[in-house]
């Protein structure tokens, strides 16, 4: 190969890493979650939600349409985000997943870019809880909620400007009445909200 | 032009048709029988126009009927076409609704579950809920 030929090919190189890296910025906050979809079977309830930026557009549509004013604050919070993608498993045994499924999402945030801002590590009751968020300069480019207890595992994956403190005060009568996508089992759902 | 009485005796006096004259008449006759059958049709198809040109009231009124048929025909056919239309605009609509209604009930349960996991998060870490925002910006 000539020195012209060897200059085309390291410059095509060049160009497919950058738009590889430039690819990879982009879907940054996004995670990988389709590993724990195996979890489904073992598990007692599933919660599976995967909100894309076109049907948050919708919900805020209808959000818009209901006239409703304490809906304010939830659109605020929608319209702000890109995307909400939430993986939630509770098992009737403990056990029921591997420390290897924690670690395939775990190893996703090991970018810098990823901050860990929260840790909770309780042995007695074998409860791991960390929360990340993605910084994009002086915003937050999403927040990632790992909870994995010995009876449940859940991701909870906000890509956009979440604004924590608002999430944090949503009310608790916007809770839809049975309406999602989750697949019940007879088992008393546990709401971390009544401990 | 003057005629003398011989030339006109000349004239009129009796000659043999020769032996074929009744072969040949006969196939003259014949001649002019299947000459004459187009004739007869076209004067048929004349009579069949005549007729309609004998009764104009009556082509008027099923000229009238038929386009009136094909008239109210198109009609019914648009009608059904928009109604149809109209059908699929409505269903898309209702399915679009559906589907907004689905993700913004999918966004909230998201939320609440982002809510009730940090608040959750920060009581294991002995972390007041309220200072959390405080927490976000000194981490930041």
């Amino acid at each position: 190969m000539n020195r012209t030929g060897r200059w085309i090919v390291q410059i095509f190189m060049a160009v497919v890493l950058c738009c590889s890296a430039a690819r990879s910025y982009g879907q940054g906050a996004r995670l990988q979650l389709a590993n724990l979809d195996k979890l489904s079977d073992k598990a007692a309830r599933v919660t599976d939600v995967t909100l894309d930026g076109s049907l948050l557009e919708l919900a805020v549509k209808i959000i818009e349409l209901d006239n409703d004013p304490e809906a304010a604050q939830l659109k605020d919070i929608i319209r702000s985000l890109k995307g909400i993608y939430v993986k939630s498993f509770e098992f009737d045994n403990a056990s029921q997943y591997s420390p290897a499924d924690v670690e395939a999402i775990r190893s996703q945030l090991t970018s810098p870019r990823w901050s860990k801002i929260v840790q909770s590590v309780d042995k007695r009751s074998h409860e791991h809880d960390e929360v990340y968020i993605l910084k994009e300069g002086e915003r937050v480019g999403g927040v990632v909620v790992l909870v994995a207890e010995a009876r449940e595992l859940t991701v909870v994956n906000i890509v956009g400007d979440v604004p924590l403190e608002k999430v944090m005060a949503l009310e608790n009568h916007f809770v839809p009445d049975g309406r999602h996508d989750s697949k019940h089992k007879p088992n008393k759902e546990r709401n971390h909200d009544e401990e | 032009m003057h005629f003398s009485e011989d030339d006109l005796r000349e004239a009129l006096k009796r000659k043999d048709p020769g032996p074929d004259f009744t072969q040949r008449v006969l196939a003259r006759v014949e001649q002019a029988k299947t000459k004459g059958k187009p004739a007869q049709s076209a004067k048929k198809n004349n009579g069949f126009f005549a007729w309609w040109q004998l009764r104009p009231a009556w082509t008027v009124a099923v000229t009238a009927v038929l386009l009136l048929g094909f008239g109210w025909g198109g009609y019914q056919y648009a009608e059904y076409r928009h109604q149809k239309q109209e059908a699929i605009m409505a269903e898309r609509h209702e399915k679009e609704l559906q589907e907004a209604e689905r993700a913004r009930d999918q966004a909230i349960l998201a939320l609440q579950i982002a809510r009730s996991k940090l608040n959750h998060v920060l009581q294991q870490t002995q972390v007041p809920a309220v200072e959390s925002d405080k927490i976000r910006r000194q981490r930041l």
